[in-house]
């Protein structure tokens, strides 16, 4: 047995029994960074010795029979733009390539207080935006399965070092699928929880009203554990929701569940023939397993990446602004007041981040404020409206994770709309705010194929309960 | 809806990013494509639906006070000044006209 190839659920065990030290753990996937991650690059910064004292101490306290919780001494990895105190955080961006975490996030607190071990943080596109980590200022990571393919985005980071049990699960954010797509081209799980389950305080915002912080692991089991942990109402945001806790519960059976299909998704044009036919299998067996597969009408189901590609820039342009070289980050010096802002920005900001600022300073400005971002939030108000509807006739509803598998380095760059398409099944969940999972499907040998689950608003027990029997069914 | 150089430029003006000419020119192809798929919601009948928004949950502001914060983190704050001398940080005068 391989340390670093354990589960969570599993570690605990060899833990509990004494069959594995918090050290021995840390120091598995200290040395699978090392071997690894020169080539595929989902680290930016590794905490080593920290990490080797928190699992020390972790050990400790398990010896005196005080543990903290489930994820005592376990090692975690965390997306670089949720904030560990007085470490570097970066964002992916040249803009905070040596800024200093003042506090840490509200989610690290709580992993933390838990015992967790914090291995470090990992690559991201940069501010969360993208969908490949090909637009990190600090080069892209590969993925394992194929160092030529993209890992997706924008939490690729996280995502490979699951995949590579370079950790044994990390956190990453979610905007627009940056969760769910990379886990899907990486072949793990991803979950990102409704939206309100968990604070975002110190994650570096990108589109406050879509940004979530979530885990990505080896199983549905290991969310479960790390959801438990990072949830919760916070003073330090006001948009967690005052809701009854996620509490994990595992039913052994999907008879009588009906799973909605919306029939214009698996319509769409451009899925993949390896996707398709993935999913397409998973749906045969969740089938076989007793689910009514159940057609809805998703009404702007279409719509809802237009929606998504006026709301966020608009949310980036305003959150981004407070980078402008004078109080943190990088500053060209010497110059008057709005060359510094504006060359200090020019500098520092990825092509990509421009976009979609400019854009959204478009979608906001007077004479085009009413066509671009009030329209698009009466349609989100019909988006939200489709999907409550829907969820009075089924449970959950299923889609692919993404069209494609995990598409070559390159292959995008040059066509920042393609990229946005990639997001067509999991940017609709953002904007109505639904918790939503992605399970690897079986893609005999192909490369990995993520199936998405959705559940109404705060229903993360069945949305896990069904994502979890599924899983070990597939297994 | 197809933007002028002379838009974007004004946009980057207004975003305070400074763009060079041929910034401006990528940028507006690249934008336009971007604009001509979103205009897709235009298609939408939004008669007499209203904008989402979240329902306020804070019970009205905080008070308008100072807290005090620990050593460390006030330390960190100050770290991260780009032009600093002790307790003295650097900015660009405000006085100067702002561009519009």
């Amino acid at each position: 047995m391989i340390p670093n190839e354990l589960t969570i659920t599993q570690a605990i065990k060899e833990l509990e029994s004494g069959g594995l030290t918090s050290r021995q753990l840390t120091e598995s996937c200290l040395q699978q960074i090392q071997s690894l991650d020169g080539a595929l690059h989902a680290f930016l910064d590794v905490y080593k010795d920290e990490a080797l004292e928190q699992a020390d101490r972790s050990d400790m306290r398990r010896e005196q029979g005080n543990i903290l919780s489930p994820l005592d001494g376990i090692p975690i990895a965390i997306k670089d733009n949720i904030m560990v105190q007085n470490k570097r955080c970066t964002a992916g961006s040249k803009m905070l390539a040596t800024y200093n975490s003042a506090y840490d996030a509200t989610v690290v607190k709580k992993l933390k207080d838990a015992g967790a071990v914090i291995l470090g943080k990992t690559n991201l596109d940069e501010f969360a935006m993208g969908g490949s980590t090909e637009h990190s200022a600090f080069g892209p990571t590969k993925n394992p399965r194929n160092p030529e393919c993209v890992p997706g985005g924008s939490s690729g980071g996280s995502a490979v070092a699951v995949a590579s049990n370079m950790c044994l699960a990390a956190l990453g954010s979610d905007t627009g699928g940056s969760i769910r797509q990379p886990a899907s081209f990486c072949g793990i799980t991803g979950l990102k929880p409704t939206y309100g389950r968990v604070s975002r305080s110190g994650l570096i915002a990108m589109a406050s009203s879509f940004d979530q912080i979530g885990p990505l692991a080896k199983s549905v089991e290991d969310t479960a554990i790390i959801l438990s942990i990072i949830q919760g109402q916070d003073n330090a945001d006001q948009t967690t929701a005052n809701v009854e806790p996620f509490i994990a519960n595992w039913e052994n059976s999907i008879k009588g569940l009906r799973i909605g299909l919306s029939k214009k998704t698996w319509a769409t044009g451009g899925i993949e023939s390896q996707v398709r036919e993935a999913t397409e299998e998973s749906l045969k067996l969740l089938e076989s397993l007793g689910a009514e597969l159940v057609d809805i009408d998703l009404p702007y189901v279409d719509e809802a990446l237009a929606v998504y590609y006026i709301l966020m820039p608009c949310e980036v342009s305003a959150n981004l602004s407070r980078f402008d070289g004078i109080r943190f980050g990088a500053r060209k010096q010497d110059l008057p007041l709005f060359e510094t802002y504006a060359e200090s920005r020019a500098e520092n900001l990825g092509s990509e981040v421009k976009r979609r600022i400019l854009i959204g300073t478009f979608s906001l400005s007077s004479g085009y404020i009413d066509a671009y971002y009030v329209h698009a939030k009466k349609v989100q108000t019909l988006i939200r409206q489709g999907y409550n509807e829907a969820f009075k006739s089924v449970d959950l509803i299923v889609t692919p994770t993404a069209p494609t598998t995990a598409f070559k380095f390159g292959t995008k760059l040059n066509d920042p709309l393609s990229m946005y398409l990639g997001d067509i099944f999991t940017v609709s969940v953002n904007v109505a705010g639904l918790p939503a999972i992605s399970i690897p499907c079986n893609t005999n040998g192909g490369m990995p194929v993520g199936l998405q689950f959705m559940a109404p608003w705060f229903e993360e027990a069945k949305l896990l309960s069904v994502a979890r029997f599924l899983q070990e069914k597939l297994n | 809806m197809k933007l002028t150089k002379d838009e974007v430029s004004h946009l980057a003006i207004l975003a305070r990013i400074k763009l060079t000419d041929e910034q401006i020119n990528k940028m507006t192809d690249e934008v336009d494509s971007i604009l001509e798929y979103v205009e897709s919601i235009q298609k939408v009948d939004v008669t007499g639906v209203e904008p989402f928004a979240m329902p306020a949950k804070s019970q009205g502001f905080r008070a308008d006070q100072a807290f005090d914060c620990d050593e460390l983190t006030r330390e960190l704050i100050l770290e991260n000044f780009p032009d600093r001398t002790g307790d003295l940080l650097t900015a660009p005068g405000v006085f100067l006209n702002p561009k519009s």
